[in-house]
């Protein structure tokens, strides 16, 4: 018993990191279900190489606000979150994230990081959070569909036109065939895929500082034909009407769909589950050609008043290296850090550089209520492309929704 | 002298010996009070405590006094999503009664197969909610589900029909599968309450020539009051909370049309991130569902002079 006892003790000193004097520190770090792939890796590859070290926790993806909020409030919130960089500025204006601007700006490489990040990280001139995992949203179409219906396999949509078009041939093939697939009723992917189409074209549905919902524009009104004049031709399966999202990637996956507008990450998942699927990737884009992309992915913030920021640098500065950047480009995220892409993507697919290219040149909306104006599935953007895509009252729909999202931004705190 | 201290200690030692009785009944029932004050009337004071705040999910909160009150006053979707929860309360209701009636009355005497009845059609009330409303959300998938492929294979339909994109076919569906799971249970309250008719009554009313219309109005039904009491309100409380099978099934679609009470409490407590509100919310939903069950049991209440 005795024995038992003094196994234990050792054992929990060995796991505290003690070691006695050297008073290892542990910071806590959690990451959303998305990261779950390169995220336990650079925590690893961390933890052999440093004396500090990082216990990783993965949460689902829906519920890592809500779990966050309530350890927070209860005082047991992480020292650091990789978290969807749409909330950055949400959390930040709760006063809830560790002001990190100058230990940012101090960082010899802060110029290359990604943009879009970086701007989502800042609230108020103060940096909150910093990128962390990139993901780009890209159009994915099926070679071996293309060739079957007598198109160049080499060679993607360029524009509107194209899409519908070679939509139409691959969809002539029949049987379980569709030309073209989106989720219609998923706010989060269509503010990925669809919204770039309008960027590319020149619009925008809300205003740089996010104070403004601008839908009523005939880039969004184009876009928006070009969707249902390809459901109207019955290219779209009936599935997309309803599909809330978890059909996303799974319906290009199962080899029977032309085109779909997709993100980097289908690359990863294609490549290592979906092997026999022979694809090409190309940009997002717009009416006559250019194109645009969704800069999507995880920006790091560290809790306000922890004491493990020390850890919580060390670990950010590693992913920032070469090797935390490869990692990560391994295993499903792109590189964050603009000045090393190239490296760590070199031995990789080089499908990837088309999606870290439109990474380069993304763009994120800015808001502090995103999630109640996009991402809820009953909010006014989910809503309305379900209505524009499928339903008979386009400009009924597009009225309401700017509407609604226009006091739902004004209505939200100012701080 | 001596019958004093007598007649003036009995009754002390009474009151001593009540006074214990009290004290070790306290003690019985300490471990019940303990559960409903730690599971519901603390959580209730909180919530109403909490309704009184602005209470983000995050960062700090601050005194509204009745402030999220005036607002729910002015909040359109939330009186729009209790309007819907009503209709769907009552068409649900009657659904399920009009199911689970005429399933007891077959189940009630034992006749050969009895118990295998009693099983199959109790079975769905087992599933939880949420288990049930996946499986159905598989069922009514246009693409890779049963009811619409099946029907298009077998050539009924000549094109595929998406059940959960418009209203009607959608709700109907919902209500198909809430009828499906809850029947089984409301039918066994049911046959409780029709088995616990004397069967002498019946056989009473037969030699006075009643029908048997005539019987199961001015017998069956008053003498099962209590029992329909215990079903309406389980049946009308579990309606008005109903969630899960919008939230799995429907996600509050098509265009947010079926967006219940309680989903419009969840929507603003974790998607908005306003606890506070979300308390405010929850507290009228009380009110509204303790003055509901209060007017079922004053309309089912026992008539004067009847048993």
């Amino acid at each position: 018993m005795r024995n038992l006892i003094a196994k234990l003790a050792m054992a929990a000193a060995v796991l505290g990191g003690g070691l006695g004097a050297a008073a290892a520190e542990t910071a806590n770090i959690w990451v959303r279900a998305d990261g779950s792939n390169f995220m336990p890796r650079i925590v690893d590859a961390y933890n052999k190489a440093h004396k500090d070290q990082v216990k990783l926790d993965i949460i689902p993806n829906a519920e890592i606000i809500p779990k966050y909020g309530a350890a927070a409030a209860g005082g047991t919130a992480p020292d650091a979150l990789s978290l969807d960089l749409i909330y950055t500025p949400s959390f930040a204006a709760a006063g809830q994230l560790e002001d990190i601007t100058d230990w940012a700006k101090s960082l010899p490489y802060f110029a290359s990081l990604s943009p879009a990040h970086v701007k989502t990280g800042t609230y108020k001139d103060h940096i909150y959070g910093l990128p962390f995992s990139a993901d780009a949203s890209v159009l994915i179409w099926n070679k071996k569909l293309f060739k079957q219906a007598g198109l160049d396999p080499e060679k993607g949509p360029a524009n509107w036109a194209e899409i519908e078009a070679d939509a139409e041939k691959v969809n002539a093939l029949g049987g379980n065939i569709k030309g073209f697939y989106f989720s219609g009723n998923c706010g989060g992917c269509n503010i990925f895929t669809f919204t770039p189409l309008i960027w590319a074209s020149g619009g925008d549905i809300l205003s740089e500082d996010g104070m403004k919902a601008t839908l009523d524009s005939p880039q969004l009104r184009g876009a928006i034909d070009l969707y249902r004049s390809m459901v109207k031709k019955d290219l779209v399966p009936a599935g997309a009407q309803t599909d809330t999202g978890a059909n996303f990637f799974a319906a290009f996956a199962a080899g029977n769909i032309g085109i779909s507008p997709s993100g980097a990450f289908a690359i990863g998942a294609l490549n290592t589950q979906y092997p026999n699927v022979d694809y090409g990737v190309t940009f997002l884009p717009g009416k006559d050609g250019n194109w645009s992309s969704f800069a999507g992915g995880d920006n790091f913030v560290v809790t306000k008043g922890t004491k493990k920021l020390a850890v919580v640098k060390e670990f950010l500065d590693f992913a920032y290296s070469l090797e935390g950047q490869t990692i990560l480009a391994k295993y499903g995220s792109l590189p964050v850090r603009g000045d090393i892409a190239k490296d760590a993507l070199k031995d990789l697919d080089p499908r990837y550089q088309i999606a870290a290219e439109a990474m380069a040149k993304g763009k994120t909306p800015y808001s502090v209520v995103f999630n109640d104006l996009i991402n809820s599935a009953n909010g006014p953007w989910t809503q309305m492309i379900n209505e524009v895509f499928f339903g008979d009252d386009v400009d009924g729909a597009i009225a309401n929704a700017q509407e609604t999202m226009q006091s739902i931004i004004d209505q939200a705190p100012q701080k | 002298m001596t019958t004093i201290p007598a007649t003036s200690v009995a009754p002390a030692r009474k009151r001593a010996g009540a006074g214990r009785r009290q004290w070790i009944g306290l003690i019985y029932v300490a471990p019940a009070v303990a559960l409903v004050m730690v599971f519901f009337v603390i959580p209730l004071g909180m919530t109403a405590w909490m309704s009184l705040h602005n209470w983000p999910l995050m960062g700090e909160h601050s005194f509204v006094g009745l402030g999220n009150y005036w607002a729910i006053l002015r909040d359109t979707r939330f009186w729009n999503a209790l309007k819907f929860t009503g209709f769907y309360t009552l068409v649900v209701t009657i659904a399920i009664f009009a199911v689970a009636f005429p399933l007891a009355i077959f189940i009630e005497r034992p006749r050969p197969l009895t118990n295998l009845y009693r099983t199959m059609f109790f079975m769905p009330a087992v599933v939880g909610f949420a288990s049930a409303s996946l499986l159905w959300s598989w069922l009514l998938n246009v693409d890779s589900g049963l009811f619409s492929p099946a029907a298009y294979d077998l050539g009924l339909i000549d094109r595929k029909f998406n059940l959960l994109a418009t209203f009607q076919p959608a709700f109907w569906s919902i209500i198909a599968m809430v009828v499906w799971k809850v029947a089984g249970f409301t039918m066994i309250i049911l046959m409780t309450g029709l088995q616990s008719i004397p069967q002498d009554l019946q056989e009473a009313a037969v030699i006075d020539g009643a029908g048997p219309f005539a019987r199961f109005r001015a017998i069956t039904l008053p003498l099962m009051r209590r029992t329909l009491a215990l079903a309406l309100i389980l049946s009308v409380a579990g309606s008005i909370l109903a969630f899960d099978q919008f939230y799995i099934i429907l996600r509050g679609g098509p265009r947010n049309q079926t967006l219940t009470a309680v989903y419009w409490i969840f929507n603003q407590s974790f998607v908005s991130f306003k606890l506070g509100y979300g308390a405010a919310l929850s507290m009228v939903l009380l009110v509204i569902l303790v003055a509901l069950s209060l007017v079922q049991l004053w309309l089912l209440r026992k008539p004067e002079g009847l048993d």
